[in-house]
């Protein structure tokens, strides 16, 4: 046991030496050289100079610690084996071990003379410590003697009175002085406190006391609200208007002041028309009269009272309508259609007798909204008196009579035409739209369930009255114009309505056109009223759908027009060319392909050509449209006639026969109009993939039709611009088409993997997320590297030792072989000392 | 302990087949590289030939099915001709700024250098980053025609990148990539073991396919060629491999370069030549 305690311990100690020493030595080279000074044979080992390279130079990477000898470490460990491994080997067979236990004989580094010093000085200290020690016991014995005098003494000098009086006021002192601290610190803060100005902070704690709370604002309208005071304001304008009428009498200095806000007032609500489709805002004019609403009131009350009686007679009709919103498009319930066609009736009748509404009389009035204004201002004394008698039937939406200037302000809806008519016979347009405002406001589909069926009822008188209008001989285009704004916005209030009105109205045409087709001598295009319907239904209605309940069947029946109507006059160019703008405009939009539209303009293109050119060239196109009559109704054949926008209306007015038709002015500004419509056509179906099929053939009438030498240089411009434009687009479409590929599919791009990496890698880290499993690794690591080393260790131990071994038995084998020579040679040399005689005893005995 | 799984095979493979024939191992190589699966090569190999004999037995059975339209001989996709690219002296140095291992570039560490006495000008790692961006985002690149792409640093390390690597499209990224690459010695995917860039053994002769034909890029030299004709009239059988320079300044060293050409009468950058040659090869083969 002691034997291997021995030999573990120095081992342990020498390695851990070694690493320390190994560590400290290594880098610098003059220690390194001294050691090998000191070594002392100073055989140069040329391995021992080769040092350790680095694969990779990294700029900024310090040197230090990197790079190694490795021949050196390799001796030293070899010499290190030699001073412990060997020594144990050596010791290994024996029983007993001589410890050189002398000062400073483990320490190499010191010389023979250096350890003398050292045992030298240790002695020294031994026998100076053995002295002290006698000292001390010497002196100890000498105190306890000492103090055992001192101790009875000084316990009487503690008892002593005196001294303890004096310890006491000590003690007191510091507590006085404590107490005095404290008084003065206290006082120093209250002052502070009295003294302080009121600093911002403390402001603000003031301020907030009296600040006031927020209050919630007002909160919004809601569109129910906003149609309620607009009722409201008309009711008591209608109110004022009355008491003006009424107070001719006591014209006071009271009532020229409230003249005066009523002029104000008036004047305000006349710009209120103008400024849109905003329906209030201007309420605070009515603040001002708010007090007397108990009078507003009971007119109120009585037109309640007329209403309902009016209502509960057409309600069966209105309900008929409900339920017709409800069936929906396709079906048409038996009761609304009866319904319906009564009112189709009227319209169509309205064609024929247009002669009963007279509206000649209203171009004289024309006036400008201020002049109304003034009007109202002036006129007021003259006509209030005679008024008077009639004003509550008038709110009562009754005929007004036509001598009466000034417009009522409550309105009730009229229910079928000839009301209408009275009501906005002998009026100014502005007049018109206004009386249309005002029953819209009042009946506001947002202030009662029942208005509803009202204002479906007034839409559809209203859309007769359009139709009516285009009617006339005279077209008051102005007017029409200006019914389209409340006849879209109450399309929107009533869609359903609206759309079920429209879709009549189309089956209807269609019917006549069906009729008109059947009778080769009657012309089939359709009328201006028609014209007009369509150009409104397509203002309505959206016409970017892909399939709409009117707009798909409107345009289905221009189409068919433009399809099956032979072109028989001039006029019929013109319409053509309208219902081809018309079908563009809705076409625009949605760039859905018309090819009637596209093949009428064309059949005109063609017609603009000379005849006998024409039908030589394009009997392809012809037969498609055999019932056509081809003449050159649009050939021109002088070259100085002027073009100009045509007027559509007064075209639509002339006669069939006029001699317009036959000037070559009309025949250009038709012939404009075509090529500005086919650019617009060209424009939006460039993105068809066909454009190049389609539009071909219309470039080489193009080309035909400006080899006319009588084309005016405009037109010729024109249509230039037109050709031009379709070449360009079919290169464009010519230049990306390309062959049809089998299986066509867009070639996929290999797959592409990502490289995995770290933003800030720092070697011999471990990235992997999973903590256990990094810790677990360079656990690993660390157990695999130093069991490497460990058995490195071990086997380059063990080579030693067997190398020991080995010279060992070398030498042992050396000294056997040695002993058996010296051995052998004795044996020799007497054998042959024996055989030649010199020994024996026959020679001695000789002798 | 020596190696916990995966990748066993090829590397036996390799090391058997090394000293008979040396030409084998480089064509199989060159396979590997083409198709798919690199890594486990036998088994993501097939697993692509079988599906696509078996999309292509679709696609005829469809064809059968149809009448009137003509059958075309498939194209086998293996044996489509590829180009390689090699990229000499690419400025990528690793530095250690602070504590950190950094891509040195002239922008960011200009400071540094100059206190390490070095001249800033010449360390431009972007323009290997443009380089291969020019390369990778190619149509050609996409369509699976690159064989390999090789890169030698300027201080002679060189590595391999796999063809179908995302590059990172930003700079601080590429450094972040190329730092890890120059200290790991390879990158693997994101959730495998296969290795996308890989630090290998020079020369990069040993690396290049057997029959292929090495062609260096300098404005120095005398031979101006037009690209897309000389590209279209070398002959398919050759694996073409182009050497460009991507270094601010010097040529490239004519060692191994069988034809050294210039593509232009001016200096070009090195994304530039790059941009050109994989427009002269997707009009050659008709990528678009």
């Amino acid at each position: 046991m002691a034997k291997t305690a021995a030999r573990s311990d120095p081992s342990k100690k020498e390695k851990k030496k070694k690493k320390g020493k190994g560590a400290k030595r290594l880098p610098s080279g003059p220690a390194a050289a001294a050691m090998k000074a000191a070594k002392p044979p100073p055989t140069l080992n040329p391995f021992e100079t080769i040092w350790s390279r680095r694969k990779f130079d990294v700029v900024g990477k310090r040197r230090k610690g990197e790079e190694r000898r490795i021949g050196l470490s390799r001796s030293l460990a070899v010499e290190k084996r030699k001073k412990t491994l060997l020594k144990e080997y050596e010791q290994s067979a024996k029983s007993s071990v001589f410890l050189d236990n002398r000062i400073g004989e483990k320490d190499d580094t010191l010389q023979e003379f250096d350890k003398a010093v050292l045992r030298l000085q240790r002695e020294r200290q031994a026998q100076k410590v053995k002295e002290k020690e006698e000292d001390e016991s010497l002196m100890a014995k000498l105190d306890e003697d000492f103090s055992m005098l001192a101790q009875t003494e000084a316990l009487q000098a503690l008892s002593h009175p005196s001294k303890m009086n004096a310890l006491k006021a000590l003690l007191n002192k510091d507590i006085k002085r404590e107490s005095l601290k404290e008084g003065s610190s206290g006082l120093s803060d209250n002052k502070l406190i009295e003294k302080g100005h009121p600093d911002a902070y403390d402001k603000l704690v003031k301020e907030l006391g009296s600040d006031r709370r927020a209050h919630a604002s007002d909160r919004t309208k809601t569109p129910e609200e906003i149609a309620q005071e607009e009722k409201e304001r008309l009711e008591e304008l209608e109110k004022q208007r009355r008491e003006r009428m009424l107070a001719t009498d006591d014209s006071t200095d009271e009532g020229s002041d409230d003249d005066n806000v009523e002029i104000q007032n008036s004047a305000s609500i006349k710009i209120r028309p103008t400024s849109g489709d905003d329906l209030g805002d201007s309420f605070s004019i009515a603040d001002d009269v708010t007090g007397k609403k108990g009078w507003i009131d009971g007119i109120y009350e009585q037109n309640d009272a007329d209403n309902q009686d009016e209502s509960d007679s057409s309600s069966q009709d209105s309900e008929g309508d409900e339920d017709n919103e409800g069936d929906g498009d396709g079906k048409d319930g038996s009761g609304d259609e009866h319904v319906n066609i009564s009112t189709m009736k009227d319209w169509e009748q309205s064609d024929d007798d247009d002669d009963g509404l007279n509206m000649d009389g209203e171009e004289t009035e024309n006036i400008d909204e201020k002049e109304v204004a003034i009007g109202d201002k002036l006129t007021l004394d003259l006509h209030e008196v005679k008024t008077s008698s009639s004003h509550e039937m008038n709110a009562a939406g009754n005929l007004a009579p036509a001598k009466e200037k000034e417009l009522p302000y409550v309105i009730e809806a009229p229910k079928n035409l000839t009301e209408l008519c009275s009501l906005l016979d002998s009026r100014s347009d502005d007049e018109v739209v206004e009386i249309i405002n005002r029953i819209r406001a009042y009946n506001s589909i947002r202030l009662a369930a029942e208005n509803r069926k009202k204002m479906q009822i007034f839409y559809g008188v209203l859309l007769q009255y359009f139709a009516v209008l285009a009617t006339q001989s005279p077209l008051n285009f102005k007017i029409i114009n200006s019914l389209v704004k409340p006849l879209v916005e109450m399309s929107a209030e009533t869609p359903y309505f609206a759309a079920i009105c429209a879709r009549q109205r189309l089956i209807h045409i269609r019917t006549h056109f069906l009729e008109d087709i059947k009778n080769p001598g009657k012309s089939c295009w359709p009328t201006l009223k028609t014209l007009l319907l369509l150009r409104l239904w397509s203002l309505v209605f959206p016409c970017s759908d892909f399939r709409h309940v009117v707009m798909t069947p409107a345009l289905l029946l221009m189409c068919e027009y433009l399809m099956r109507c032979p072109i028989n006059s001039g006029q019929d160019a013109a319409r053509g060319s309208f219902l081809c703008s018309l079908v563009f405009s809705v076409c625009k939009q949605s760039q859905k392909f018309c090819p009637e539209a596209i093949i009428y303009l064309q059949t005109l293109l063609t017609s603009s050509i000379e005849l006998k050119l024409g039908l030589q060239q394009h009997s392809q196109l012809n037969h498609l449209m055999e019932i056509r009559v081809l003449k050159p109704w649009l050939h021109i054949t002088d070259q100085t006639c002027a073009i100009h926008p045509l007027d559509f209306f007064a075209v639509m007015e002339m006669q069939e026969e006029s001699p317009f038709f036959a000037t070559d002015t009309f025949r250009a500004s038709v012939l404009s109009s075509v090529s500005e419509t086919l650019k617009g056509f060209i424009i939006i179906y460039e993105g068809f993939s066909s454009f190049a099929e389609i539009f071909s053939p219309i470039s080489n009438l193009l080309h035909e039709v400006l080899q006319n030498p009588n084309l005016p240089g405009l037109l010729r411009d024109k249509m230039q611009d037109v050709l031009d434009l379709i070449k360009k687009k079919t290169d464009e479409h010519h230049m990306f088409r390309k062959p049809l590929q089998m299986r066509k599919q867009k070639p996929v791009p290999i797959k592409l993997l990502n490289p995995k990496f770290e933003e800030n890698f720092v070697k011999g880290r471990d990235y992997d997320p999973d903590r256990e499993r990094a810790e677990m690794k360079k656990l690993k690591k660390l157990l695999k590297s130093e069991k490497k080393g460990a058995i490195r260790e071990l086997r380059k131990d063990s080579q030693f030792v067997s190398g020991l071994k080995e010279t060992g038995r070398l030498m042992q084998e050396e000294e056997r072989a040695e002993k058996y020579g010296k051995a052998m040679a004795f044996l020799q040399e007497q054998e042959y000392a024996f055989k030649s005689g010199q020994l024996g005893k026959g020679r001695k005995r000789r002798r | 302990m020596v190696r916990p799984y995966g990748v066993k095979g090829r590397k036996l493979k390799k090391r058997k087949v090394e000293e008979p024939a040396p030409v084998e191992e480089e064509e199989e190589e060159v396979l590997s590289d083409e198709g798919e699966g690199v890594g486990v090569e036998e088994e993501t190999g097939n697993g692509g030939e079988i599906a696509e004999t078996e999309d292509e037995k679709r696609a005829e059975e469809a064809v059968n099915e149809m009448p009137g339209i003509p059958i075309t001989a498939p194209v086998d996709k293996t044996k489509r001709p590829g180009v390689v690219f090699v990229l000499e002296k690419a400025c990528l140095e690793v530095g250690k700024v602070g504590k950190n291992f950094q891509i040195l570039n002239s922008d960011d560490h200009a400071n540094y250098l100059k206190k390490q006495n070095r001249n800033p000008a010449d360390y431009r790692p972007d323009i290997i980053h443009q380089a291969l961006l020019a390369i990778f985002d190619s149509p050609l690149a996409k369509a699976g025609r690159l064989q390999a792409v090789y890169v030698k640093t300027e201080k002679g390390v060189l590595f391999e990148i796999k063809p179908y690597v995302r590059i990172p499209r930003t700079f601080k990224r590429f450094c972040g990539l190329m730092s890890q690459l120059l200290q790991k010695l390879s990158i693997t995917a994101v959730g495998k073991r296969e290795k996308l860039l890989n630090v290998i053994k020079n020369p990069v002769t040993r690396h290049l396919p057997v029959n292929s034909r090495k062609i260096g890029l300098s404005y120095s030299s005398e031979k101006l060629a037009n690209l897309c004709n000389y590209v279209a009239a070398a002959s398919d059988d050759a694996t073409l491999v182009f050497v460009v320079g991507a270094m601010a300044h010097g040529v490239i060293d004519k060692e191994y370069i069988d034809d050294f050409i210039s593509i232009s009468e001016y200096p070009l950058s090195a994304a530039c030549c790059l941009n050109r040659i994989c427009s002269a090869f997707e009009q050659k083969w008709r990528i678009t």
